[in-house]
């Protein structure tokens, strides 16, 4: 049946820049001038982060999270009992589901989920899942949904810290927080926290094209929640790059943590 | 660390003895338009004949006629020995996996409770039925009855019965595990083992044996040659299974004895696995056994 | 996943034989199990490849088409995977059952032939913007005895070595149609070049080791396992981590060197093995299903 009350448009259609050779045209360079396409100045510089949790007022929880052009909101929902029972098991259930939103790419999202959100969604339950006490809700479900409202790159690593967040705002209980953050593998340089163009940048000919990596990291338990990695790359590069990810990591940690207490500290005024 | 990939060799199997009085049988045949026949499992009277409904072979026990199947689930009869894994807890009784049509049922009346006692079964047995058994365990039980539907009602109202702690279990074709008088041994090896009647085999060292109904359960370590045994012998058994000889004490060790110029991990080999089968099959036959 | 219910007791039993590096087959922690590999057995496709790992059997068909190539990336062909687990495998893949098993393999495959050094996809482009090679690769499970991923993804590897690409020649005339030649000689293809395709490894945690080819048995004890796709030169090309268990940073590394030597070894097999079964060339009599 069709759905009526979207706009779903023809089936097959191009954005016009998809036919335009600046478009097109990727660039192999990382750095101009010294430094990187957005101006940062160093390979393991972040982009300036922002947190907020409990934004979402019916949701048990929820947090907002924005990589300078990068945005992301999620909500947490539960628990609850889960509605689709199979076996017995004294764990509960965590789902996920990553959505961009239409708008939030370049090239204009189905409102359909698609192969890679769905793999998006993956990454976050793996990412989340450890570090959740399960045994606290047995047989019930939290449901995290998160939308990207702009995508500027790092949009997964973005995705887990607010996710994570989300949960901890939600009073969900947790054994550490899991921090995320993606770098970008090019030639001999590991950029952290990439951008969309530097996530998009073209392979020097006869290097290797390097990749991705994004890194779910819980700092006080020092355990890896999640690491996922596409492209071609040699081993020690790649340790280089999850090591490097993992330092900001650290970094960032101080950052959630901040913005939980706050979050806790305003809510203690309001009552 | 060795990586074997090959190309497939259309696998033998050993050459089945000529045997002139085996019948072999498919769904439809007539096997015979006598009436003065009676019709058995596997069969079916229609038009004044006998016909098959399954494949496999014709059996005949005086005016009996039926057909055993060459591959069937698990039916039970009783008194037989099974081992088989709790799959779900249920008021008074435990559902347990046997490898037949239908789960069997294990009534919290025809378990020895710790310690042995006969008493009768208070609530607090019933609370804790999930203390003796849960989902996931395996326990070795004797057919008590069979119901009209052919759910099994097991019992364990004996001390070799009951909980099994550490060790493998080796599934196989029920019709290969050959009836005989004990189905526990203890081999040569310091194995123990047990042949479920419906083709669950059981292997555990010795040394974590405990007569208590086995509720508490030996969770330490079990020793490097105990666990070389093993994997030597669940080899051994899934060797000869994939060859479809019948299992039983004397060929396992037979099976064994010829595995033991191999090191264990070879005989997970396909042209290993039917070497022994084979050996073993000689030998069998040498010593004049069936 | 196809789930095996064990006692505490067994797991604690297998646990301790993976300390002891010794597990409940014989094997070692880092041995893989015998496989049997057969390709070119689907008369219909234009590469094809079965394997058999102990109890997991994988099929494989690849069909190369003709399409136009996505507008964003005008002169490179593409692969496309797709993976089915048939409810032939097990009762629990019926209907919607195996679908996530099912996607979480086709990512992993999408990830691991995601960079542009994996195989060369431009060669599958015969005219810029137009019209290019798209190969559907299909991998069908047939029965699942555990370490299903990289099962998958050698027979993907392998089913992609004997793949055939008929030769085309684009003609276009000034103010006309293309036109599309296809060669009707049988011999006159194009193969792939597969010596840089991955194949994956995974490595499960248990206990405080990790061991490689886990049995289903052995899956059931694991908390967390990391799977990466490693070629034959020993670079990496994904990696995932999965389960819901976390892992420590110190031994993700120890990990992927042990999936790196692994890797290495089995892509050289396969190689190997793939070599071999093509010098027998077409006298070779297909096994097939038969076993």
């Amino acid at each position: 049946m069709p759905d009526t009350r979207r706009i779903t448009g023809p089936e097959e259609t191009q954005s016009p820049f998809a036919f335009c050779p600046q478009f097109l045209a990727q660039s192999a360079e990382a750095f101009s001038d010294g430094k990187r396409r957005d101006g940062r100045k160093a390979e393991a510089d972040h982009r300036p982060v922002f947190l907020k949790a409990g934004l979402i007022s019916q949701a048990k929880g929820s947090a907002f999270a924005e990589l300078d052009k990068t945005k992301v909101v999620c909500a947490v929902y539960g628990p609850h009992e889960v509605a689709r029972r199979e076996d017995f098991s004294m764990q509960g259930q965590i789902s996920c589901e990553v959505k961009f939103a239409p708008f939030s790419c370049r090239v204009r999202r189905q409102h359909v989920q698609d192969g890679r959100e769905k793999d998006l969604s993956t990454q976050l339950l793996e990412a989340l899942e450890p570090a959740v006490r399960l045994d606290s809700f047995p047989k019930s479900q939290v449901d995290v949904f998160v939308t990207v409202l702009e995508n500027d790159g790092s949009a997964l690593s973005a995705a887990i810290t607010c996710a994570s967040l989300a949960l901890a705002d939600a009073g969900i209980e947790m054994y550490d927080l899991v921090v995320a953050c993606t770098a970008r593998i090019h030639g001999t340089s590991i950029l952290v926290d990439p951008s969309f163009s530097e996530e998009n940048l073209k392979t020097v000919s006869g290097e290797k094209p390097g990749g991705q990596v994004t890194l779910g990291f819980m700092p006080s338990l020092r355990q890896v929640s999640a690491l996922c990695y596409h492209g071609d790359t040699d081993l020690d590069v790649l340790s280089q790059a999850t090591q490097r990810c993992q330092d900001t990591c650290h970094k960032l940690y101080q950052v959630v943590q901040d913005t939980l207490v706050k979050s806790v500290e305003q809510r203690m005024n309001n009552s | 660390m060795e990586v074997d990939i090959r190309l497939p060799a259309p696998r033998g199997r050993l050459a089945a003895k000529e045997d002139d009085e085996i019948t072999l049988v498919t769904p439809g045949d007539v096997i015979t338009s006598d009436t003065g026949f009676m019709r058995g499992h596997g069969t079916v009277m229609e038009d004044d004949s006998l016909k098959s409904t399954v494949a496999g072979v014709v059996e005949r026990v005086n005016k009996l006629i039926s057909v055993r199947p060459l591959k069937a689930r698990y039916t039970g009869e009783i008194g037989d020995v099974i081992v088989g894994r709790v799959i779900e807890v249920g008021s008074r009784r435990w559902k347990v996996d046997v490898h037949a049509k239908l789960d069997a049922v294990l009534m919290l009346s025809s378990v020895n409770l710790p310690g042995g006692e006969l008493r009768r079964r208070s609530e607090e047995d019933e609370r804790m039925m999930r203390k003796y058994l849960q989902e996931g365990d395996v326990i070795s039980a004797e057919v008590q009855n069979v119901m009209s539907d052919g759910t099994l009602s097991l019992h364990t109202r004996s001390l070799k019965y009951g909980k099994l702690g550490q060790g493998v279990l080796v599934p196989v074709p029920p019709s290969l595990v050959k009836r005989r008088k004990t189905h526990f041994h203890t081999l040569p090896c310091g194995v123990k083992i047990i042949l479920g009647n419906n083709g669950y085999i059981w292997l555990t060292p010795t040394v974590t044996e405990s007569n208590t109904g086995g509720y508490e359960v030996d969770l330490s370590p079990v020793s490097r040659g105990d666990r070389e045994e093993m994997a030597r012998l669940r080899n051994c058994v899934l060797a000869l299974a994939e060859q479809k000889m019948l299992l039983y004490d004397t060929s396992i060790m037979y099976a064994y004895e010829e595995s033991l110029k191999f090191e264990s991990k070879v005989l997970l080999k396909s042209e290993v696995a039917s070497e022994i089968a084979e050996l073993a099959q000689q030998r069998l036959e040498h010593e004049g056994y069936k | 996943m196809v789930d095996v219910n064990l006692s505490e007791a067994e797991k604690t039993f297998i646990v301790h034989g993976i300390q002891d590096n010794f597990r409940e087959d014989g094997r070692s922690n880092e041995e893989y199990r015998q496989m049997d590999l057969e390709t070119g057995l689907m008369s219909n496709t234009s590469g094809s490849a079965r394997l058999r790992l102990a109890n997991t059997e994988i099929l494989v068909g690849v069909k190369a088409e003709l399409e136009e190539p996505k507008p964003e990336k005008p002169d490179v062909g593409r692969l496309e995977f797709f993976v089915d687990c048939s409810a032939n495998a097990a009762p629990e893949f019926e209907g919607r059952g195996g679908e996530e098993l099912a996607t979480e393999m086709m990512n992993l495959l999408y990830r691991a032939y995601s960079a542009s050094t994996v195989l060369d996809v431009s060669s599958l482009c015969l005219q810029s913007g137009k019209l290019c090679w798209v190969l559907y690769v299909d991998v069908l499970l047939l029965e699942c005895g555990g370490n299903l991923f990289d099962a998958a993804s050698i027979a993907v590897k392998a089913a992609l070595f004997n793949t055939k690409i008929p030769s085309v020649k684009v003609r276009q005339e000034e103010g006309e149609e293309t036109e599309l030649e296809v060669s009707d000689d049988p011999y006159d293809v194009r193969r792939l070049d597969v010596s840089a395709a991955p194949t994956v490894l995974t490595l499960s945690k248990i206990g405080h080791n990790h061991i490689v080819d886990a049995s289903q048995k052995e899956e059931a004890c694991c908390l967390a396992r990391l799977m990466m796709a490693v070629t034959a030169s020993g670079s990496v090309t994904a990696t995932v981590k999965e389960g819901r268990g976390s892992l420590d940073p110190d031994s993700i590394t120890e990990m992927m060197q042990v999936g790196k030597r692994v890797g290495k070894a089995v892509n050289e097999k396969l190689l190997e093995t793939l070599k071999e079964e093509e010098q027998k060339g077409l006298k070779r009599k297909t096994v097939g299903f038969l076993r």
